[in-house]
């Protein structure tokens, strides 16, 4: 049993779409800290 | 590696190398400002927030490992290995609560030394300390060692060279700015990390669609797809106890505990894991275009810059570049500074200097990163292949550690006899197994030994420890 082209797509594709989503809750978070001085 | 594979010319990548020295040294001397006592410059004033600590937890697991052996992992194990990589995520989630339970018991605490001393007593802590400082220090000359490996196949920058400058480096800044310096170049770090794997990766789709490299699979290596494959499916085992092991037990991990405020680490830590997973997958999947795109692929391990610099060109090899060198620098920072603190706080400090006073523990701490980096380069230097082997040689050990380190922070019945025959008794055996059985088993038999003895002990001979020993006053 192979895993199918469909799920090869949904899976690089949710991959890419969660680092791209997590760098820019990174930034954001930085920003929110950063803006109360509660970055250290 | 031979230098003709290299996907960047040797100008551009000393250009590159020396753009980024200048950049992370320069910050570390800013950053080194802050720090006026061996607290600050150990634990980064215990103040830190959410947003640096997400960052420094995910990019100090990023190494460069995970930028270029997911996609060999991909190449060789196909979709079931990156998926395999990715349970490594499942380390930093399960630290989490841990985290949170660390800084509670030991507010004052430095190091995971501190808790193994006591909570188990000097034997325990001794046994503790010889084998993080061999794993640490292992990790350490395989991870400098890869540098200059990765520089020279990326760019043709003799071993040499690239090693000792990606060290001088890290050194230099670590030094300089301590905790905060590693934390805060992290964070940078792991951005760069995560937008180029992003890129990369939307570039290579740009060429290829899922649907050609899934038929290019299926009829070239179908057994890449196969949803049981059964060496892949061995590795999703073997590496979701390794990390454990690891990350339950390294001081770079603890001292992150310890560094974070009050009610962050255990965001931190699941956020960290959050950002982590996709990593491997997202930087693993190019392997598997390797074949539709028809890019040749002479070694394995080069699999993942060989396909981006075919796709995105110069441009492409100056981004993988760039990733790789902050994946190694956000690792070896991270280890340079912990593994010097518990060496300063669980020898310097406890054994050789109790009297010291904050400010002659800082310097020591320097002095001690810098003896670490001039030891590692010592050893980096002949480019022993063999020794990053080493690192799997290390598996039991690390695995013997989860079950005293676990129970020890949660049940008050976990015994020092009980740590001392895990460790002893569970890494003996662990290492027998590796030799005799394989070292796909080592980990796990480590691991069985390490908890059957804590279980026994705790059932026959039981103590009852009093949490608030774990508080020690700070000098």
């Amino acid at each position: 049993m192979s895993f199918s082209s469909g799920f090869l797509t949904a899976l690089v594709y949710l991959a890419l779409i969660w680092c791209a989503g997590s760098s820019i809750a990174l930034l954001a978070l930085l920003w929110a800290e950063w803006k109360e001085g509660r970055l250290w | 590696m031979p230098d003709e594979q290299a996907v960047l010319n040797p100008t551009t990548g000393w250009i590159l190398l020396a753009i980024f020295s200048v950049l992370w040294i320069g910050l570390g001397v800013y950053w080194g400002r802050k720090n006026k006592s061996f607290e600050d410059h150990a634990l980064a004033g215990r103040n830190v927030g959410l947003a640096l600590a997400s960052a420094t937890a995910a990019a100090t697991w990023i190494t460069s490992n995970t930028t270029m052996l997911a996609p060999q992992f991909a190449l060789q194990l196909g979709i079931w290995g990156m998926l395999a990589y990715s349970t490594a995520s499942f380390g930093l989630f399960l630290f989490a609560p841990i985290a949170k339970r660390i800084r509670k018991l030991m507010p004052n605490g430095y190091t995971s030394g501190d808790f193994m001393r006591l909570r188990y007593g000097r034997v325990a802590w001794g046994i503790f300390l010889v084998f993080t400082l061999f794993y640490s220090l292992t990790w350490l000359v395989s991870m400098a060692m890869a540098g200059g490996i990765v520089l020279n196949a990326l760019a043709g920058i003799p071993y040499v060279y690239g090693m000792s400058v990606i060290l001088a480096v890290c050194v230099l800044y670590t030094m300089r700015g301590g905790l905060y310096a590693v934390i805060g170049t992290d964070f940078i770090q792991s951005v760069i990390i995560i937008v180029g794997i992003v890129i990369a990766g939307f570039a290579v789709l740009s060429k290829v669609s899922m649907a050609e490299i899934h038929t290019n699979l299926t009829a070239n290596s179908p057994a890449l797809l196969d949803v049981l494959f059964p060496a892949a499916l061995i590795a999703i085992f073997n590496n979701l106890l390794f990390g454990l092991g690891e990350v339950f037990h390294n001081n770079v991990w603890w001292s992150r505990a310890f560094a974070f405020r009050e009610g962050v680490g255990q965001r931190a830590f699941i956020i960290a894991g959050l950002v982590w997973f996709p990593i491997p997958i997202a930087a693993g999947f190019v392997a598997l275009a390797s074949g539709a795109l028809g890019v040749a692929v002479p070694s394995a391990d080069m699999v993942g810059p060989l396909v981006i610099a075919n796709v995105l060109g110069s441009v492409g090899a100056i981004a993988i570049f760039i990733v790789v060198f902050c994946s190694l620098a956000s690792s070896i920072d991270s280890l340079l500074a912990a593994t010097s603190d518990l060496i300063t706080e669980d020898i310097y400090r406890r054994i050789a200097r109790p009297t010291a006073k904050p400010a002659e523990l800082k310097n020591a701490a320097q002095m001690i990163t810098l003896a670490l980096g001039i030891g590692a380069w010592a050893v980096c230097l002949p480019r022993i292949g063999t020794l990053a082997s080493v690192l799997f040689f290390a598996g039991p050990l690390v695995a013997s550690m989860i079950w005293p380190i676990v129970t020890g922070l949660y049940w008050k019945r976990a015994s020092r006899l009980g740590a001392i025959s895990a460790m002893v008794l569970g890494s003996g055996i662990g290492l027998w197994s590796y030799f005799s059985i394989g070292w796909y088993v080592a980990s796990l038999i480590a691991a069985m030994v390490s908890m059957v003895c804590v279980l026994l002990f705790a059932a026959f001979k039981p103590e009852e420890f009093q949490w608030q020993e774990l508080q020690e006053g700070d000098q």
